[in-house]
């Protein structure tokens, strides 16, 4: 009895399942000690004595009932009924062969249910397979009889022939062989050994014989299982079908992201040139026209000259700080020599609203490109935070997820503010979100109204 | 002289407002192409002796300023136009000199530093003439393939440029350092090799010249 990994579904064929005696020598030489044999045996007896009462009664009412039917058609109800309890009969072998073999035989589809008084009646009785579940009650019947006979008689010849060795010297069969004793013992001995390998090579025989017909009568019908293959192949393709189509979306937006990647260096450049153009280049022709009017006034006029100078001297001032966040913004300084941890603290520095910062491990890991990337999301989250949050305190954390694969660096900026912030076209935030999905990373922005902004940031660390 | 200014930096605008009124001009400034329009823009408009426009202004910082500087010629054809611009574009130019080049100028912004050299540009503007940006030749010209202008000696190409920058004959001469026959000698030779008809006066001169690179240019 193996009921614990008898529902284990095995490498192994089902001869050497159940009849392993018959496929291998070594199995055959252990036989009548082999577990099989065991289960086998106790397969056959409890398969005979089922078949020859549950069984035996279910083909008495059907040959009852079909002989029921000419009179009056009342045998047809009864008919039904006897088919439905085939079915539920079959299903208790199919338990009863996994509990004992340790083998499953797989359950044919259900019965269709046509519905209505005819169909509740015809439908048990078009039931291929309840059919089949009644015939493999006579088979079973008569497999287990012949086996179960077969191997009890071997049994028994080797248990006699053993005892006739040990005690049957002055039994009156001692002398029926004509030989000595001696001789007639090892022949007693000798045939009870092949009586005992008999019968266990018997028992599993049977053993294999009844599952095999299990298989045939109580799984599926032919037409059931090439159903199911159809079925099993339908699926199979209606999940490359998925498979191909979620290439595609990955396709689509690997290509969007690019666009967006594409678009936001173009309006990075763009933002860059008006920073330039209309900052750093007016000051500094304006810076001209003072110089040139201070030349122009130095001999007449040198207070003017010198009220002209100390205007010029301002806007250098002005402009060389104007000059040095634009630099700032296309790429700090202190993010390429001291790495994003330093940066971060530099951007926590400058912001007007107090800002924790707080890092998890090294970053540097995460290459250079990440790192960029999650200093932008940062400043520009804190630029917002000064401009329009209204709050006051944010928070910076940012920490290398490792048990993503490749890792991924992860930036949250929050605030205490009002919330209420998107990532509108045009948008600084839609620059950020492009430039982050270039890099196939993630933007996730949260900003209930009246309950602060939370915006975090995952991007893929260099591989 | 009255003169109105349309710059968007004010930074820029006061600067340069400091430098005219110093210089005895009176001064009205704008800091939108829309308001210069506004106010010039009717034909009873009492009018400037010059017109001072930045090309990119609000709101859409592309090119309002030249744009404005068109319209306002359309309507006031003797209006004096000087136009600035933070970069040259020989597009720009033909846009501004398509309709005549009398009292039109269009300079460099980074000239404006040049004190003396944008007050000779004022001058020269409000007086009819015409001032077209050096950087501005040597695009037109550097749209010629070798060949045509290879005619040319290389003095007559120097005449050429500073001819296409609308300087006069005299400014020619004080500027390359020769005499004033020599430099009509070299016009006249240049016009001949060009098949350009003579042209009496400086801005007809420039417009020739222009529209002969123009023409002949690659595209």
């Amino acid at each position: 009895m193996t009921s614990a990994d008898g529902a284990a579904p095995a490498p192994l064929s089902l001869e050497d399942r159940t009849a392993p005696a018959l496929v291998s020598g070594a199995a055959f030489l252990r036989a009548p000690f082999d577990p099989a044999t065991a289960r086998a045996v106790a397969a056959l007896a409890v398969g005979w004595l089922w078949s020859l009462t549950a069984g035996l009664v279910l083909w008495i009412l059907v040959v009852v009932a079909a002989a029921l039917v000419p009179v009056l058609g009342l045998g047809l109800p009864l008919l039904a009924l006897l088919l439905v309890a085939a079915r539920a009969f079959a299903a208790a072998e199919r338990e009863r062969i996994l509990t004992q073999v340790g083998v499953l035989v797989p359950a044919p589809a259900a019965p269709v249910d046509r519905g209505g008084r005819w169909g509740r009646l015809w439908g048990p009785i078009r039931d291929g397979r309840a059919w089949a579940a009644a015939l493999y009650a006579l088979v079973l019947l008569l497999v287990c009889t012949l086996f179960f006979a077969v191997v009890a008689a071997l049994a028994s010849a080797a248990v006699a022939a053993v005892a006739f060795a040990v005690v049957g010297r002055d039994s009156v069969v001692a002398g029926w062989t004509g030989l000595a004793w001696p001789a007639t013992v090892t022949l007693a001995l000798a045939g009870a050994l092949v009586a005992l390998w008999s019968a266990a090579a018997v028992a599993q025989y049977g053993s294999f014989l009844v599952v095999r017909t299990a298989h045939a009568l109580l799984g599926p019908s032919v037409a059931q299982e090439a159903e199911a293959r159809a079925l099993a192949a339908e699926q199979e393709a209606r999940v490359a079908e998925a498979a191909a189509h979620t290439a595609r979306e990955r396709a689509v937006v690997l290509t969007e992201s690019r666009t967006a990647a594409v678009s936001a260096a173009d309006t990075e450049r763009r933002r860059i040139e008006r920073d330039l153009h209309d900052g750093a280049q007016q000051r500094l022709v304006a810076l001209g026209v003072e110089l040139g009017v201070a030349r122009r006034l130095a001999d007449k006029d040198p207070e003017h000259a010198v009220a002209a100078l100390e205007l010029a001297h301002r806007e250098i001032k002005e402009t060389l700080g104007e000059l040095r966040d634009l630099v700032r913004g296309i790429h700090p300084a202190v993010l390429a020599d001291r790495g994003l941890d330093a940066a971060l603290s530099a951007l926590a520095g400058r912001s007007p609203v107090p800002v924790e910062v707080e890092v998890e491990g090294d970053l540097t890991p995460a290459g250079s490109a990440a790192q960029a990337a999650a200093y932008f999301v940062v400043a520009e989250a804190l630029t917002n935070v000064a401009k329009h949050a209204g709050a006051g305190t944010a928070r910076v954390r940012a920490a290398i997820v490792p048990d993503a694969d490749p890792p991924r660096l992860r930036v949250t900026v929050s605030d205490d503010g009002r919330g209420g912030a998107a990532a509108s076209p045009g948008s600084g935030l839609e620059g950020l979100r492009g430039r982050v999905a270039a890099l196939d990373g993630t933007f996730e922005l949260d900003s209930p109204p009246g309950a602060g902004t939370r915006l975090t940031v995952e991007v893929p660390c260099a591989s | 002289m009255r003169i109105v200014i349309a710059e968007d930096s004010v930074l820029l605008l006061d600067g340069l407002t400091r430098l005219l009124t110093a210089e005895g001009h009176e001064v009205t400034g704008h800091v939108t192409a829309d308001s210069m329009v506004t106010a010039l823009g009717r034909a009873d408009a009492v009018l400037p002796d010059l017109l001072v426009t930045d090309v990119r202004m609000p709101p859409s910082h592309t090119d309002e300023g030249l744009r404005a500087a068109v319209h306002l010629r359309s309507l006031h054809p003797d209006l004096p136009v000087l136009v600035l611009s933070q970069y040259v574009e020989q597009s720009y130019a033909s846009e501004l000199f398509a309709r005549g080049a009398r009292g039109l100028g269009y300079v460099l912004k980074d000239r404006v530093a040049d004190v003396d050299e944008f007050l000779d540009a004022v001058a020269r503007v409000s007086a009819g003439g015409t001032v077209v940006d050096p950087e501005v030749v040597t695009q037109i010209i550097a749209r010629h393939p070798g060949s045509d202008l290879d005619v040319l000696t290389r003095r007559e190409r120097e005449v050429l440029a500073l001819m296409a920058e609308g300087r006069s004959n005299a400014a020619i001469a004080d500027r390359l350092v020769v005499g004033l026959p020599a430099v009509e000698k070299h016009v006249t030779n240049l016009f001949m090799k060009l098949g350009l008809p003579p042209a009496a006066d400086d801005h007809r001169r420039v417009l020739a010249v222009l529209r002969w690179l123009d023409q002949n240019g690659t595209r």
